[in-house]
């Protein structure tokens, strides 16, 4: 018969005889090097005396010490050092602080210059504007520009059979007569000058029409010779009326009636007078007041 | 007496000299001094039990100095030093108060 084994519960598992004990009392029991129990049962068993602290315990707290001491003096040493870092790092942000404000105040003062600045620029751009403006104007009053418009060119020449030159005075005549006419520019210009170019005189305030021997000389340096052409300015409608009413006009239609001088008057659509050659004042000056 | 000496010799001699200390040694500067704290404390209570030893004064007070450098100097190169340092220091620490409390104990007679 087979031995039935019966399956008996295994016996419970011995507890340690020594139950670990915690880690703080592990360490608390053991606080001690236990090589000092250890040594003094030797010199218990081989019967020696207790040894009393030697040279060696002097070294090793005169090594204790000095570590001490160290340790003190480097912590000693940062202390104060990251401290005044500090009391320093303070008060630079401080003082940058102060820079920035003023820096800010000066950038707000700055944009108002900058806007008030530009106002009065906007000002005398409008101001130069009107004054360029009116310079042009009192250029072409005075012939200091070329002038361009509508008006009148005038051909008057000796009389075909030589019985009669054109002179000095019959010139000034017809341009007195044309500005009292209502002419606002007026050059003259002689065609047979071919050696002086083609361009016209331009007659300003200090021109003068004269003779010189047997040619009539403009602006005191251009000498003319006939045809002369005369070209005026003006409202081209109104002009030729004007101008035969006038004591010029008159004293021009005895000149070509009697003596048989040439005189033609046509109206131009477009007139282009160059400015003056030179209007510089020398003497003249504006008196103290109108400055 | 003769360790008072000792102590009260190196603290002036170091406080004369004030030698300068290699930069990588300071941080472990404060590790060693608990160490060597909890070496005196030790030899202090072995002292008054009257099983006080020269030569184990010595070991364990040198041992107990290289160690703490050592396991701190590790720590740094693996990125946890400070870890390392706190378990060190609560461990010396809890031993040099119960040695402490030993200490009053012979002294007090409590």
């Amino acid at each position: 018969m087979p031995a039935r084994t019966t399956a008996r519960p295994a016996p419970p598992r011995p507890t340690p005889a020594t139950p670990i004990p915690g880690l703080l009392d592990h360490i608390t029991a053991h606080s001690l090097d236990e090589d000092y129990a250890h040594v003094s049962a030797q010199r218990a068993a081989a019967a020696e005396k207790p040894v009393k602290p030697g040279s060696a315990a002097l070294v090793v707290m005169l090594l204790f010490g000095l570590l001490v001491a160290i340790a003190g003096i480097r912590t000693a040493h940062n202390a104060p050092a990251s401290q005044t870092n500090h009391a320093e790092l303070v008060t630079q942000v401080k003082a940058q602080s102060a820079k920035v404000d003023a820096l800010r105040r000066q950038i707000d003062g700055l944009q108002g210059d900058i806007s008030s600045l530009q106002g009065q620029s906007a000002q005398a751009a409008a101001e130069g504007q009107s004054l360029s403006t009116q310079l042009t104007r009192l250029g072409v009053l005075a012939g200091t520009v070329p002038v361009q418009g509508p008006g009148v060119r005038i051909v008057v020449d000796d009389a075909p059979d030589g019985s009669a030159h054109v002179k000095d005075t019959d010139l000034q005549l017809l341009v007195n007569g044309l500005w009292q006419a209502g002419a606002e520019a007026i050059a003259i210009n002689g065609q047979g000058a071919k050696t002086f170019g083609t361009a016209p005189e331009r007659l300003t305030s200090l021109s003068a029409i004269r003779e010189a021997g047997s040619a009539i000389t403009v602006n005191y340096h251009r000498s003319l010779s006939p045809p002369y052409v005369i070209t005026a300015i003006g409202n081209q409608n109104q002009l030729p009326a004007r101008f035969s009413n006038t004591s010029g006009g008159q004293a021009w239609f005895d000149l070509h009636a009697v003596f048989g001088l040439r005189f033609q008057m046509t109206p131009e659509e477009s007139l282009t007078l160059p400015a003056a050659h030179r209007l510089s004042l020398h003497v003249a000056t504006t008196p103290v007041t109108l400055r | 007496m003769i360790a008072g000496l000792g102590l009260l010799i190196g603290i002036v001699l170091g406080l004369l000299l004030q030698p300068q200390v290699p930069l990588w040694m300071e941080p472990y500067l404060p590790i060693a001094v608990v160490a060597a704290l909890d070496a005196v404390f030790g030899a202090l209570r072995a002292f008054l039990d009257g099983i006080f030893d020269d030569k184990v004064f010595v070991v364990s007070f040198v041992s107990n100095v290289l160690i703490a450098a050592l396991i701190v100097y590790l720590g740094d190169k693996l990125g946890v030093g400070g870890q390392l340092a706190t378990g060190v220091i609560v461990v010396l620490g809890i031993r040099i108060f119960s040695n402490v409390a030993a200490i009053r104990r012979h002294i007090f007679h409590a």
